[in-house]
């Protein structure tokens, strides 16, 4: 008895524990307030709410449409993983890529008219899309590499930019603009740029917008992560990150580690749009913002500690409270209802960091105390 | 009858993390005296008076104020008291003239003083609380009436950024006697002062306390604080350890009493000729990237194998850019460097290195560490791409982590747990370990240290003293850039003194006094230096 305990409670001043306990922390407090915010709208409803944004799927009786519903809620998980990893890159080498929207749109070009427009082979289209956004990535890189501009501010204009630009080009070329419903075709399962269903659609009661992506993403996962954890490349970028001027002194090159950080970074932004269209489940359509994933991949980047295993767990649970939140509309909310509780949530979520601090200081406070009890007793 | 105490700490408790900054420590100090507070780096002396002076809250312990207990949560609270700390970074605003920075904070404000009559008076109550225009006449006569008092000669017009860090400090002195303080901190004031700066201010010392007001000074220079001093509070690692009369004291027992053993005060230099030139700088010319100002300006100089060259001098007169130019860290406008016969101005920062140059930079957690790496990633930080560490870009954590515990068994790295600890929890003397360790190990033929043992403790020193100088017995070429006048003249076979940018001396250090290498280095006395030795057999 003595010993399980003795385990738990060296596992708990694990500095990992810590951080799994703290994103749990903040994704409940996430979920209360949004509970408070449907009370204050719909108080009959609003329990019942709050269950279909946490059963998601599982509201569904039948289940073959659980199954189909919970293969769509893996498909939409992909993409928001690679965006997470896009962020949690360039953030371990002290740069934070908001420009992840923009890099995302530059792909959606790409794809489109390889994908759509010429009906390439997906995996070539996949490489291609990757590299353009990593290119587009590059810019913000080399403006602080060389001028030393804030990679934040630029991130954000090349956001606009990439946005009008990608508005602009798909919405005059014939062959990928379905004018009738004002955005792209979709890219359809017997295209050659739909990424393979390996079967996987079976499992999941034919759903095929589940396939080869699911795989793909976790080998990405597996590469950032013995990136950081086994090469001198990850061991460079992480030291520039942490202290730029030791990585500095100890003659690590800055201006190319800005390149390789935001060059990766920018590639998975790439690969994000890959998994959102080339399964064929989105389309891009017109619209005056930047693409939202962009900024959930902030929150999911640090509601997983900043971990590549992490961002798994956090991005499901935010498309998982997202794809939940959808099907609340027919209870009677508005869909503004469900977009404002799942993102107070999200965003609640990204508190990580400043959880994490109330709880250390709780802590420091248990601990003070036991000494002093320790010292009075002595007395 | 009882002792009445200017102020008195007691029993002040103080946890940051993991650990115990101040331990039940107990701080007298008595009207109209002065209380010496000594210990080594991180014994928590800062701490303390941080905590009298409101910036950190205890997490117990009780504050005496003449024997009443007072509570300060903040430094507003600690004016209120009368309490004043002259910190060891200024807190003065460098675009503002000394005067506006006196009354910054504590302004006189323009009053009718004269039979008030209801538009006077409404004109005083309005300025008080809304226009609070600033009467700067009355100001400067109430300064100026300091200023005579206390013997403190300052331009009241003059801008802070114009001026001497002596000036500066001077000003922080008026800045606490214009609030009326008694009650003085003064935190490390004479680190950043040349030696006879240093009698002067213990002079201002002497005149404060000869009217009246009492002084904590905190110090780890022993000859100041036996000079000034009434009584000396030791602390130790957090701890009390305790507080003796001065005149009743020796310095080798405060010294003892600080490091909790004995300490040997200089290590033993071997005789050894100077052999082959390693590093030559030839009119080495350096300027600041913004105000294209000549920070160095024309100097040469070289380092041969087995001897210790010295860069001395206040601190901001160049010595830091040499060391830049050198290891590539900023542009060299014109000059050569040449390392071992190799001319290596043009060289990045990592050719640099690998052509043969070993750094332990100045300041060890922003230039030498990446704190949240760990010991071992640490120990390679500067190598870990050779081949012995890593192929095909994949680490080799196995022959990381053996260089890694060789590293920490023989530099005697201390801490909490293995080689996987993160070098931020570490203390400061172990850190250092780890960077010196590090660069000797790379073995070299040029030894670049800059400020080797700032902050360290009077233990550590010691240790690091003994290292370099065991360097210099295995021929390495070793250029020594300090502040302490102390660790120049224990280590160095030659003293290069800069001022300006230029090298104004080169001397002998069996040859030179303390004061004379004062009057160098303040620019006194300047003479024309070409800094090349060469050997004399061919």
């Amino acid at each position: 008895m003595n010993k399980i305990k003795m385990f738990f409670s060296s596992l708990l001043k694990k500095d990992a524990t810590k951080t799994v306990i703290t994103s749990l922390w903040c994704a409940l407090i996430g979920l209360i307030l949004g509970f408070i915010i449907l009370l204050f709208i719909n108080a009959k409803e609003a329990a019942y709410g709050m269950t279909s944004v946490l059963g998601n799927y599982l509201i569904f009786t039948n289940p073959q449409d659980r199954l189909n519903y919970f293969g769509q809620t893996l498909a939409k998980t992909a993409p928001l993983i690679a965006m997470s990893l896009s962020i949690l890159v360039s953030y371990k080498a002290g740069l934070f890529n908001l420009g992840a929207s923009g890099q995302y749109s530059i792909a959606v070009i790409v794809i489109s008219f390889l994908g759509i427009g010429l009906n390439w082979p997906w995996w070539i289209v996949m490489i291609l899309a990757m590299i353009s956004a990593s290119v587009f990535a590059m810019i913000s890189g080399a403006l602080k590499a060389y001028f030393n501009v804030n990679e934040v501010i630029s991130g954000i204009m090349l956001n606009w930019i990439a946005l009008y630009l990608t508005n602009g080009i798909l919405s005059n070329s014939t062959n990928v603009w379905d004018s009738a419903h004002s955005e792209t075709y979709t890219i359809s399962n017997s295209s050659n740029a739909f990424i393979p269903s390996i079967g996987l659609d079976k499992v999941f009661a034919g759903n095929a917008i589940v396939g080869l992506g699911m795989v793909l993403i976790l080998i990405v996962v597996a590469i950032i992560f013995i990136l950081f954890k086994k090469t001198t490349i990850g061991y460079e970028l992480k030291a520039t990150g942490l202290n730029g001027d030791a990585a500095d002194y100890a003659g690590i090159n800055k201006i190319k580690n800005i390149f390789i950080a935001t060059g990766i970074s920018g590639a998975l932004a790439g690969l994000a749009a890959v998994l959102s269209l080339q399964n064929g489940f989105t389309a891009w359509k017109l619209v005056s913002t930047p693409p939202e994933i962009g900024f959930q991949g902030i929150s999911s980047a640090f509601l997983g500690g900043l971990h590549p295993i992490g961002v798994i767990f956090s991005s499901y649970f935010i498309v998982h409270i997202t794809e939940g939140g959808s099907m609340i509309t027919d209870l009677g909310f508005s869909p503004e209802v469900a977009s404002i509780m799942t993102s107070v949530i999200i965003y609640l979520s990204g508190f990580v960091v400043f959880v994490k601090e109330v709880m250390h200081k709780h802590e420091i406070k248990n601990e003070l105390n036991k000494l002093t009890r320790e010292k009075e007793n002595k007395v | 009858m009882k002792e009445v105490y200017a102020i008195e700490m007691l029993g002040i408790t103080k946890k940051f993390g993991n650990i115990l900054a101040n331990d039940h420590i107990d701080i007298r100090l008595k009207k109209g005296h002065i209380l010496a507070l000594c210990g080594e780096n991180g014994a928590g002396k800062s701490t303390i008076m941080s905590i009298l002076f409101g910036l950190i809250e205890p997490d117990e312990g009780v504050i005496k104020k003449e024997g009443k207990v007072v509570n300060i949560t903040n430094p507003n609270d600690a004016t209120r008291l009368n309490i004043g700390m002259v910190h060891q970074h200024f807190k003065l605003v460098d675009t503002f003239t000394v005067l506006q920075n006196i009354i910054l904070g504590d302004e006189t404000l323009k009053e009718f003083s004269d039979n008030p009559n209801f538009f006077k008076k409404t004109f005083n109550y309005l300025n008080k609380h809304l226009f609070k225009i600033v009467d700067y006449k009355k100001a400067r006569e109430e300064v100026n009436k300091i200023i005579n008092q206390y013997d403190l000669q300052v331009d009241l017009d003059q801008k802070i950024e114009d001026i001497s860090v002596e000036t500066q400090q001077k000003v922080e002195i008026i800045k606490m006697l214009y609030r009326q303080n008694d009650i003085l901190i003064f935190d490390e004031p004479t680190a950043v002062l040349t030696e006879q700066e240093i009698q002067d201010f213990l002079q201002v010392l002497r005149n404060l306390k000869k009217e009246g007001k009492s002084i904590i000074f905190i110090s780890h220079k022993l000859n100041e604080v036996f000079d000034v001093s009434d009584e000396i509070t030791v602390i130790r690692k957090g701890q009390y350890i305790d507080t003796l009369k001065t005149s009743e004291t020796t310095k080798e027992d405060i010294s003892a009493l600080m490091v909790g053993r004995k300490v040997n005060e200089s290590a033993i230099k071997a005789q050894i000729q100077p052999e082959e030139e390693v590093l030559r700088v030839e009119h080495l010319t350096m300027l600041d990237p913004i105000s294209k100002k000549k920070v160095v300006n024309d100097i040469s100089f070289n380092v041969r194998k087995g001897e210790i060259v010295t860069l001395a001098g206040i601190d901001g007169n160049g010595q830091q850019e040499v060391i830049y130019g050198i290891t590539g860290i900023k542009k060299i406008q014109s000059g050569n460097i040449t390392l071992g016969g190799k001319d290596i101005s043009t060289l990045s920062i990592r050719e640099k290195i690998k052509s043969g140059i070993s750094h332990i930079p100045e300041d060890r957690h922003k230039h030498g560490l990446v704190l949240d790496y760990s010991i071992y990633e640490n120990s390679v930080l500067d190598r870990y791409y050779e081949n012995q560490f890593s192929k095909y870009l994949f680490l080799n954590d196995k022959s990381i982590k053996q260089y890694g515990d060789a590293l920490i068994e023989k530099y005697d790295v201390r801490s909490s747990g293995d080689g996987h600890t993160i070098v931020r929890g570490l203390s400061g003397g172990n850190q250092q370990k780890i960077i010196i360790g590090r660069e000797i190990e790379r073995n070299q033929d040029l030894l670049i240290a800059v400020q080797p043992t700032r902050g360290l403790d009077i233990g550590a020193i010691e240790g690091i003293h003994n290292l370099l100088l065991k360097q210099r017995e295995n021929r390495k070429a070793i250029l020594l850039v300090s502040l302490e006048l102390d660790q120049v003249l224990e280590l160095s076979d030659r003293i290069l003194v800069m001022y300006e940018g230029e090298i104004v001396g080169e001397l002998l250090p069996q040859e030179v006094s303390k004061e004379k290498l004062g009057l160098y280095m303040s620019g006194a006395k300047k003479d024309k230096v070409n800094a090349i030795k060469e050997n004399k057999h061919e």
